[in-house]
Protein backbone atom coordinates (compact mmCIF):
# COMPACT_ATOMS: atom_id res chain seq x y z
CA UNK A 1 0.00 0.00 0.00
CA UNK A 2 1.18 3.51 -0.66
CA UNK A 3 2.83 5.39 2.18
CA UNK A 4 0.48 5.45 5.14
CA UNK A 5 2.41 8.23 6.82
CA UNK A 6 0.47 10.59 8.98
CA UNK A 7 -1.29 12.34 6.13
CA UNK A 8 -4.06 12.69 8.66
CA UNK A 9 -6.59 15.42 8.92
CA UNK A 10 -6.55 17.74 11.89
CA UNK A 11 -9.72 18.64 13.74
CA UNK A 12 -10.63 21.58 11.57
CA UNK A 13 -9.96 19.56 8.41
CA UNK A 14 -12.27 16.88 9.73
CA UNK A 15 -15.07 19.29 10.42
CA UNK A 16 -14.76 20.79 6.95
CA UNK A 17 -14.68 17.37 5.34
CA UNK A 18 -17.75 16.23 7.26
CA UNK A 19 -19.71 19.12 5.82
CA UNK A 20 -18.43 18.57 2.31
CA UNK A 21 -19.17 14.85 2.48
CA UNK A 22 -22.82 15.67 3.03
CA UNK A 23 -22.96 18.35 0.38
CA UNK A 24 -19.93 19.48 -1.55
CA UNK A 25 -21.86 22.44 -2.96
CA UNK A 26 -21.92 24.27 0.35
CA UNK A 27 -20.18 27.65 0.02
CA UNK A 28 -16.89 28.48 1.75
CA UNK A 29 -18.75 31.32 3.44
CA UNK A 30 -21.35 28.97 4.94
CA UNK A 31 -18.69 26.57 6.22
CA UNK A 32 -16.68 29.46 7.65
CA UNK A 33 -19.69 30.91 9.45
CA UNK A 34 -20.59 27.53 10.88
CA UNK A 35 -17.11 26.74 12.15
CA UNK A 36 -16.27 30.27 13.27
CA UNK A 37 -13.22 30.76 11.06
CA UNK A 38 -12.59 33.00 8.07
CA UNK A 39 -13.62 32.21 4.54
CA UNK A 40 -9.95 32.41 3.52
CA UNK A 41 -9.03 29.66 5.97
CA UNK A 42 -11.67 27.38 4.50
CA UNK A 43 -10.52 28.13 0.96
CA UNK A 44 -6.87 27.36 1.83
CA UNK A 45 -7.73 24.19 3.72
CA UNK A 46 -9.88 22.78 0.93
CA UNK A 47 -7.22 23.61 -1.63
CA UNK A 48 -4.55 21.84 0.42
CA UNK A 49 -6.69 18.77 1.07
CA UNK A 50 -7.44 18.50 -2.61
CA UNK A 51 -3.86 19.17 -3.62
CA UNK A 52 -2.52 16.45 -1.35
CA UNK A 53 -5.04 13.96 -2.69
CA UNK A 54 -6.73 13.55 0.68
CA UNK A 55 -10.13 14.53 -0.62
CA UNK A 56 -11.78 14.59 -3.99
CA UNK A 57 -15.09 15.91 -5.22
CA UNK A 58 -17.32 13.51 -7.06
CA UNK A 59 -20.75 13.51 -8.58
CA UNK A 60 -22.61 10.50 -7.26
CA UNK A 61 -25.58 9.44 -9.32
CA UNK A 62 -28.43 7.43 -7.92
CA UNK A 63 -28.70 3.77 -8.90
CA UNK A 64 -31.86 4.49 -10.85
CA UNK A 65 -30.08 7.07 -13.01
CA UNK A 66 -27.60 4.41 -14.05
CA UNK A 67 -30.29 1.90 -15.02
CA UNK A 68 -30.46 0.27 -11.58
CA UNK A 69 -27.38 -1.91 -11.92
CA UNK A 70 -26.45 -4.70 -9.55
CA UNK A 71 -23.13 -4.64 -7.78
CA UNK A 72 -21.26 -7.78 -8.80
CA UNK A 73 -18.27 -9.04 -6.88
CA UNK A 74 -15.71 -11.25 -8.54
CA UNK A 75 -13.38 -13.24 -6.35
CA UNK A 76 -10.46 -14.25 -8.52
CA UNK A 77 -7.93 -16.95 -7.67
CA UNK A 78 -4.74 -16.66 -9.62
CA UNK A 79 -1.20 -17.88 -9.97
CA UNK A 80 0.66 -15.58 -7.50
CA UNK A 81 3.27 -14.60 -10.06
CA UNK A 82 0.53 -13.17 -12.27
CA UNK A 83 -1.32 -11.16 -9.63
CA UNK A 84 0.31 -7.75 -10.23
CA UNK A 85 -0.25 -7.96 -14.00
CA UNK A 86 -3.82 -9.17 -13.49
CA UNK A 87 -4.56 -6.33 -11.09
CA UNK A 88 -3.34 -3.89 -13.72
CA UNK A 89 -5.39 -5.53 -16.48
CA UNK A 90 -8.53 -5.39 -14.32
CA UNK A 91 -7.89 -1.78 -13.42
CA UNK A 92 -7.93 -0.87 -17.08
CA UNK A 93 -11.33 -2.44 -17.72
CA UNK A 94 -13.91 0.36 -17.78
CA UNK A 95 -16.65 -1.99 -16.55
CA UNK A 96 -14.72 -2.72 -13.35
CA UNK A 97 -15.09 -0.06 -10.65
CA UNK A 98 -12.94 -1.55 -7.95
CA UNK A 99 -9.82 -3.71 -7.89
CA UNK A 100 -8.29 -4.98 -4.67
CA UNK A 101 -5.29 -7.25 -4.19
CA UNK A 102 -6.44 -9.47 -1.37
CA UNK A 103 -4.71 -11.55 1.29
CA UNK A 104 -6.80 -14.59 2.07
CA UNK A 105 -10.14 -15.52 0.49
CA UNK A 106 -9.03 -14.72 -3.06
CA UNK A 107 -6.00 -13.38 -4.87
CA UNK A 108 -7.99 -10.45 -6.20
CA UNK A 109 -11.38 -8.92 -5.66
CA UNK A 110 -12.95 -6.98 -8.49
CA UNK A 111 -16.32 -5.25 -8.47
CA UNK A 112 -18.48 -3.80 -11.17
CA UNK A 113 -21.99 -2.50 -11.69
CA UNK A 114 -23.94 -4.45 -14.27
CA UNK A 115 -27.45 -4.10 -15.59
CA UNK A 116 -27.65 -7.52 -17.17
CA UNK A 117 -26.25 -10.98 -16.67
CA UNK A 118 -25.11 -11.40 -20.27
CA UNK A 119 -22.82 -8.41 -19.96
CA UNK A 120 -21.42 -9.72 -16.67
CA UNK A 121 -20.88 -13.15 -18.15
CA UNK A 122 -19.16 -11.69 -21.18
CA UNK A 123 -16.64 -9.87 -19.00
CA UNK A 124 -15.93 -12.94 -16.90
CA UNK A 125 -15.82 -15.53 -19.67
CA UNK A 126 -14.18 -13.52 -22.43
CA UNK A 127 -12.12 -10.88 -20.69
CA UNK A 128 -11.12 -12.15 -17.25
CA UNK A 129 -10.91 -15.93 -17.43
CA UNK A 130 -8.83 -15.66 -20.56
CA UNK A 131 -6.12 -13.63 -18.81
CA UNK A 132 -2.89 -15.50 -18.03
CA UNK A 133 -2.75 -16.90 -14.51
CA UNK A 134 -6.47 -16.83 -13.71
CA UNK A 135 -7.47 -20.08 -12.08
CA UNK A 136 -11.01 -19.45 -10.92
CA UNK A 137 -13.56 -16.66 -10.81
CA UNK A 138 -16.27 -16.77 -8.19
CA UNK A 139 -19.20 -14.45 -8.75
CA UNK A 140 -21.49 -12.96 -6.15
CA UNK A 141 -24.33 -10.63 -7.04
CA UNK A 142 -25.64 -8.06 -4.62
CA UNK A 143 -29.41 -8.25 -4.48
CA UNK A 144 -29.83 -5.56 -1.86
CA UNK A 145 -27.67 -2.78 -0.55
CA UNK A 146 -28.11 -2.06 3.14
CA UNK A 147 -25.32 0.43 3.63
CA UNK A 148 -22.96 2.43 1.52
CA UNK A 149 -20.70 5.33 2.51
CA UNK A 150 -19.95 7.34 -0.60
CA UNK A 151 -17.81 9.73 1.42
CA UNK A 152 -14.94 7.35 2.13
CA UNK A 153 -12.84 5.71 -0.55
CA UNK A 154 -9.38 5.03 -1.78
CA UNK A 155 -8.30 8.06 -3.77
CA UNK A 156 -6.10 6.80 -6.52
CA UNK A 157 -4.17 9.09 -8.86
CA UNK A 158 -5.41 9.98 -12.34
CA UNK A 159 -8.98 8.87 -11.91
CA UNK A 160 -10.92 11.55 -13.67
CA UNK A 161 -13.31 9.48 -15.71
CA UNK A 162 -16.83 8.92 -14.41
CA UNK B 1 -32.27 -7.74 -12.85
CA UNK B 2 -33.76 -5.13 -10.58
CA UNK B 3 -33.16 -4.39 -6.98
CA UNK B 4 -32.94 -1.55 -4.51
CA UNK B 5 -33.90 -0.46 -1.15
CA UNK B 6 -37.65 -0.41 -1.44
CA UNK B 7 -37.78 2.82 -3.41
CA UNK B 8 -39.62 3.29 -6.69
CA UNK B 9 -37.53 2.19 -9.64
CA UNK B 10 -38.52 4.92 -12.10
CA UNK B 11 -35.61 7.26 -12.68
CA UNK B 12 -36.20 11.00 -12.62
CA UNK B 13 -35.69 12.31 -16.13
CA UNK B 14 -32.85 14.70 -16.84
CA UNK B 15 -32.69 16.97 -19.84
CA UNK B 16 -29.65 18.19 -21.75
CA UNK B 17 -29.07 21.14 -19.44
CA UNK B 18 -29.12 18.91 -16.35
CA UNK B 19 -26.64 16.60 -18.03
CA UNK B 20 -24.35 19.52 -18.92
CA UNK B 21 -24.40 20.74 -15.34
CA UNK B 22 -23.48 17.27 -14.08
CA UNK B 23 -20.68 17.07 -16.63
CA UNK B 24 -19.14 20.31 -15.35
CA UNK B 25 -19.46 19.21 -11.73
CA UNK B 26 -17.73 15.94 -12.57
CA UNK B 27 -14.54 17.82 -13.37
CA UNK B 28 -15.00 20.55 -10.78
CA UNK B 29 -17.40 19.71 -8.01
CA UNK B 30 -16.83 23.06 -6.33
CA UNK B 31 -17.53 25.23 -9.37
CA UNK B 32 -19.86 28.03 -8.30
CA UNK B 33 -23.31 28.36 -9.81
CA UNK B 34 -22.05 31.50 -11.55
CA UNK B 35 -19.14 29.61 -13.16
CA UNK B 36 -21.48 26.90 -14.38
CA UNK B 37 -24.04 29.43 -15.59
CA UNK B 38 -21.43 31.31 -17.60
CA UNK B 39 -20.22 28.15 -19.31
CA UNK B 40 -23.72 27.12 -20.29
CA UNK B 41 -25.05 30.60 -21.10
CA UNK B 42 -27.86 30.45 -18.57
CA UNK B 43 -28.44 32.35 -15.34
CA UNK B 44 -27.04 31.33 -11.98
CA UNK B 45 -30.60 31.10 -10.71
CA UNK B 46 -31.39 28.50 -13.36
CA UNK B 47 -28.35 26.45 -12.35
CA UNK B 48 -29.34 26.71 -8.71
CA UNK B 49 -32.92 25.62 -9.47
CA UNK B 50 -31.76 22.67 -11.60
CA UNK B 51 -29.36 21.46 -8.91
CA UNK B 52 -32.06 21.75 -6.29
CA UNK B 53 -34.46 19.81 -8.48
CA UNK B 54 -31.96 17.01 -9.06
CA UNK B 55 -31.11 16.76 -5.40
CA UNK B 56 -34.77 16.75 -4.39
CA UNK B 57 -35.41 13.94 -6.86
CA UNK B 58 -32.43 12.12 -5.33
CA UNK B 59 -30.97 11.89 -8.81
CA UNK B 60 -27.48 12.99 -7.88
CA UNK B 61 -25.36 14.58 -5.21
CA UNK B 62 -21.98 16.24 -5.28
CA UNK B 63 -19.93 14.96 -2.39
CA UNK B 64 -16.42 15.11 -1.05
CA UNK B 65 -14.72 11.75 -0.88
CA UNK B 66 -12.01 11.34 1.74
CA UNK B 67 -9.13 8.93 1.37
CA UNK B 68 -9.09 5.95 3.74
CA UNK B 69 -5.59 6.82 4.90
CA UNK B 70 -6.47 10.46 5.55
CA UNK B 71 -9.06 9.23 8.03
CA UNK B 72 -6.50 6.93 9.61
CA UNK B 73 -7.99 3.76 8.12
CA UNK B 74 -4.96 1.71 7.26
CA UNK B 75 -6.59 -1.72 7.18
CA UNK B 76 -9.39 -2.42 4.73
CA UNK B 77 -11.10 -5.79 4.88
CA UNK B 78 -13.50 -7.47 2.46
CA UNK B 79 -15.57 -9.59 4.80
CA UNK B 80 -17.86 -12.40 3.72
CA UNK B 81 -20.51 -13.45 6.23
CA UNK B 82 -22.69 -16.55 6.30
CA UNK B 83 -25.91 -16.35 8.26
CA UNK B 84 -27.91 -19.01 10.03
CA UNK B 85 -31.17 -18.92 11.92
CA UNK B 86 -32.00 -15.27 11.28
CA UNK B 87 -33.09 -13.12 8.35
CA UNK B 88 -30.29 -11.76 6.16
CA UNK B 89 -31.61 -8.20 6.25
CA UNK B 90 -31.89 -8.20 10.04
CA UNK B 91 -28.34 -9.45 10.45
CA UNK B 92 -27.17 -7.05 7.76
CA UNK B 93 -28.79 -4.10 9.46
CA UNK B 94 -27.16 -4.95 12.79
CA UNK B 95 -23.79 -5.15 11.07
CA UNK B 96 -24.46 -1.91 9.18
CA UNK B 97 -24.89 -0.14 12.51
CA UNK B 98 -21.18 -0.61 13.26
CA UNK B 99 -19.34 2.55 12.17
CA UNK B 100 -16.32 0.59 10.94
CA UNK B 101 -18.55 -1.13 8.41
CA UNK B 102 -18.59 1.04 5.29
CA UNK B 103 -20.88 -1.06 3.17
CA UNK B 104 -23.20 -4.02 3.50
CA UNK B 105 -24.62 -5.96 0.58
CA UNK B 106 -27.02 -8.89 0.70
CA UNK B 107 -25.55 -11.35 -1.78
CA UNK B 108 -26.67 -14.05 -4.09
CA UNK B 109 -23.56 -16.20 -3.98
CA UNK B 110 -21.47 -18.33 -1.69
CA UNK B 111 -21.64 -15.81 1.13
CA UNK B 112 -24.86 -14.23 2.36
CA UNK B 113 -23.53 -10.79 3.19
CA UNK B 114 -20.51 -8.90 1.95
CA UNK B 115 -19.05 -6.10 4.05
CA UNK B 116 -16.35 -3.58 3.51
CA UNK B 117 -14.68 -2.81 6.80
CA UNK B 118 -12.19 -0.05 7.59
CA UNK B 119 -9.96 -0.29 10.67
CA UNK B 120 -7.14 1.85 11.94
CA UNK B 121 -4.66 -0.86 12.76
CA UNK B 122 -3.81 -4.51 12.38
CA UNK B 123 -4.21 -4.87 16.11
CA UNK B 124 -7.90 -3.90 15.75
CA UNK B 125 -8.71 -6.83 13.49
CA UNK B 126 -9.15 -9.58 16.04
CA UNK B 127 -11.12 -7.42 18.43
CA UNK B 128 -13.41 -6.13 15.74
CA UNK B 129 -14.07 -9.47 14.05
CA UNK B 130 -14.61 -11.54 17.15
CA UNK B 131 -16.01 -9.05 19.64
CA UNK B 132 -18.24 -7.08 17.29
CA UNK B 133 -19.01 -8.92 14.05
CA UNK B 134 -19.11 -12.49 15.41
CA UNK B 135 -21.33 -11.47 18.32
CA UNK B 136 -24.15 -10.28 16.10
CA UNK B 137 -26.97 -12.79 16.36
CA UNK B 138 -27.19 -14.95 13.25
CA UNK B 139 -23.58 -14.60 12.12
CA UNK B 140 -22.52 -18.21 11.57
CA UNK B 141 -19.28 -17.86 9.64
CA UNK B 142 -16.92 -15.08 8.61
CA UNK B 143 -14.21 -14.95 5.95
CA UNK B 144 -11.85 -12.02 6.02
CA UNK B 145 -9.77 -10.89 3.08
CA UNK B 146 -7.32 -8.13 3.88
CA UNK B 147 -6.62 -5.56 1.19
CA UNK B 148 -2.94 -5.57 0.33
CA UNK B 149 -3.45 -2.92 -2.32
CA UNK B 150 -6.40 -1.05 -3.73
CA UNK B 151 -5.73 -0.18 -7.36
CA UNK B 152 -9.11 1.22 -8.24
CA UNK B 153 -12.06 2.43 -6.25
CA UNK B 154 -14.43 4.43 -8.37
CA UNK B 155 -18.04 4.20 -7.42
CA UNK B 156 -19.91 7.07 -8.91
CA UNK B 157 -23.21 5.33 -8.50
CA UNK B 158 -24.85 4.74 -5.13
CA UNK B 159 -28.25 4.43 -3.51
CA UNK B 160 -29.13 8.02 -2.64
Amino acid sequence: MSSTKSKRLDQLDQKIVEKLARDARISNRAIAADLGVTEGTIRTRIKRLQGEGLIQFTVVRDFRMAGSPNLCMLGIDADPAHVPALAEALREMPEINCVVVLLGRFSLLAMGLFTNIEQLNDIIANQIRTLPGVQRVETGISVHNLKYEPGVAKITPCTDEG
Amino acid sequence: MQIRSGRPMAAPSLDALDASIIEILRTDGRATNQDIAKKLSVTAATVSARLQKMEDARAMRVVAVTDFAALGYNVIIALGVKVQGRGLSDVGRDLAALPEVLSVNVMNGRTDLELLVALHDFSDIQHFLYDHIARVDGVAHIEAGIAADILKFEFNVAPL
